[in-house]
């Protein structure tokens, strides 16, 4: 039995540990970051910390949630809203990631808000979600979270490469996050061409490999950077 | 002309200047900070605020002194730069 037969076999095992990989990686990911925001109160982040909330909350909901779906444990008629809070959480995560590199263009440098959820400017990001999933689930497709995050990613990917560009010198993990982005449009473009082709297994399966990738680099990134002394 | 400076930079020079002064008053810190009297006076209310320093009367004489919270910044400063800078926020 090859490899890919034996995940595609495995995988309503396999999803929970998946979902839970992320997790941990994301609950990681904020432990570290709050720390360094509570002391500097920056406003890149605490988007980027709000990024990686609803990430963990993503994969948590839709693969944990999903399993007890599967095995029997919650009824089968709350896979609609689980696929409902997944996306909502997603598209967020998204938008914050995505806000945690334009901020200062878009807010200006001194602005002072007491919250990153309540609050004019992420207003539009709520309505903008819930615009995309009731798309969505009105049309009874996913193409619109597939086409929101693959604009999403290709800005996320154009600002990191300027970034990487105007600091390559100095700051070594530029060109890491760059490459995250990228990896991370790729999944999305993936993830859009799998249901093209009936949700093709092999395409999923490296859609999920490019997220543990991706995840990882950012893991690697905070881990990297927060260490220094 | 010299590069304004960001909003964390501000704050580590002027937790600085009051780590390196221990107990300094307001004048002194104003023209060492660098900073218009308004933009001194908001930094000012804000550290005070988020308890990075704390404002004592000494002999009829108000001045400033870093907390531990300020002197754990200065500490993290590089740490905070070095995460803003690698990761473009």
């Amino acid at each position: 039995m090859d490899i890919f037969t034996f995940l595609v076999e495995n995988r309503e095992i396999l999803k929970p540990i998946y979902g839970l990989l992320i997790g941990l990686i994301c609950f990681i990911i904020v432990l570290r970051v709050d720390k360094i925001f509570r002391l500097s109160l920056h406003q890149g982040i605490r988007y980027f910390r709000n990024a990686f909330v609803f990430y963990g909350i993503a994969f948590l909901v839709r693969y944990i949630l999903g399993a007890l779906i599967n095995f029997g444990y919650l009824s089968g008629d709350y896979f609609n809203l689980v696929t409902l809070v997944f996306k909502y959480f997603l598209i967020m995560a998204g938008f914050f990631l995505l806000q945690s590199l334009i901020w200062k263009r878009v807010e200006g440098p001194n602005i002072d808000c007491r919250s990153s959820l309540v609050n004019p400017r992420i207003f539009i990001f709520y309505i903008m979600s819930f615009v995309i999933i009731f798309l969505d689930y009105f049309w009874k497709t996913h193409y619109f979270i597939f086409l929101s995050q693959i604009i999403i990613f290709t800005m996320a990917s154009g600002v990191s490469l300027i970034n990487y560009y105007n600091g390559k010198k100095e700051h070594g993990f530029l060109k890491f996050y760059f490459l995250a982005m990228i990896l991370s449009l790729m999944a999305w473009i993936l993830n859009a061409v799998a249901a093209l082709f009936e949700w093709n297994q092999m395409i999923i399966l490296i859609v999920s490999g490019i997220n543990v990738i991706t995840f990882l680099l950012f893991l690697y990134g905070v881990v990297y950077t927060t260490r220094l002394r | 002309m010299a590069k304004k400076r960001e909003r964390l930079e501000v704050i580590r020079d002027i937790l600085k200047v009051i780590q390196n002064s221990r107990n300094i008053k307001p004048t002194r810190l104003l023209y060492a900070s660098n900073l218009s009297p308004q933009m001194f006076k908001d930094y000012v209310d804000e550290l005070l605020n988020k308890k990075f320093v704390i404002a004592e009367e000494n002999d009829g004489k108000r001045t400033f002194s870093l907390t531990k919270k300020g002197q754990d910044f200065l500490q993290e400063y590089r740490v905070i730069e070095n995460f803003v800078d690698n990761f473009g926020l």
